[in-house]
């Protein structure tokens, strides 16, 4: 109970879903990628503006909640089709620089949330030995 | 994560399989019989791609060459009265392969193989990066 306070308590759950949501949004690019010549196939994506807003919603809800009452598991992104980009003739709206550019965007993100989530953790287990290692 | 290496490498398959057809479209621009010697012009031959890892495994994510089929259309006519392969008009049937299109489509189909390799690093980078948590 004492660690399942410890651990949820701070931003760990938040970076967790977000790392989620990285995880999950790079598959969904990375389908894009490997469809890029595919006729008909339209490119699907997770809205992150959408992801942040529950999140932070979560967040706001949690600060005046009591501890351990709400919960973050709950929270994900919903796939839809990417609307950027034109429309080819084979029935594609494929968009090369704009899949690198969302790739690259989410893998930064993806990296930052892990260096936090580590941060946090490394910090946690310096206040269990009570020594900055 | 490893499905999208998995994912990554159908990419490829696809990509290289595409640029091998497109290479021999540009090898065969000129050909105009076939293997046992009959006048017969190469006729160009696309590889059409599926959205599925391979055609057995539909539903998982990745693409795959679903056919590679002939081109229909018409051969390109050219007088040629002095050529082998003439009819009696001096008219020398060449194939319906038109090279701006396939070297365009071979750049299209490299630099996609350029993207499949670069999403498997940017994925090896963030797996690495999701292992140093509990390193």
């Amino acid at each position: 109970m004492f660690i399942d306070r410890l651990i949820n308590q701070g931003n760990a759950p938040l970076l967790e879903q977000w790392m989620r949501f990285t995880e999950e949004r790079h598959r969904l690019i990375a389908q894009n990628v490997v469809n890029i010549s595919t006729p008909g196939y339209k490119p699907v994506d997770l809205d992150e503006g959408k992801f942040t807003a529950m999140l932070r919603d979560r967040a706001d809800a949690r600060r005046n909640a009591a501890p351990g009452r709400v919960r973050f598991d709950d929270i994900g992104g919903e796939a839809s089709n990417a609307e950027h980009g034109i429309l080819f003739h084979d029935g594609q709206n494929r968009s090369m620089e704009q899949l690198m550019t969302d790739q690259a965007k989410n893998a930064l993100m993806h990296n930052m949330v892990v260096e936090l989530l580590r941060r946090q953790f490394s910090s946690l287990e310096a206040a269990l030995k009570e020594r900055v290692s | 994560m490893f499905d999208v290496l998995d994912m990554g490498a159908s990419g490829l398959k696809a990509q290289r399989t595409r640029l091998d057809v497109i290479a021999q479209n540009i090898l065969n621009a000129d050909t105009t019989r076939s293997a046992d010697g009959k006048v017969e012009p190469y006729r160009r031959k696309f590889a059409t791609l599926v959205s599925g890892r391979s055609a057995g495994e539909p539903n998982k994510p990745g693409v795959h060459v679903g056919k590679v089929e002939s081109d229909k259309a018409p051969y390109v006519p050219k007088f040629e009265p002095g050529h082998p392969d003439a009819d009696k008009n001096g008219m020398v049937m060449y194939p319906n392969v038109d090279l701006s299109v396939e070297f365009v489509n071979a750049i299209e189909a490299s630099r996609a193989y350029e993207a499949n390799v670069n999403l498997m690093d940017v994925t090896k980078q963030m797996m690495s990066s999701t292992l140093r948590l509990i390193a």
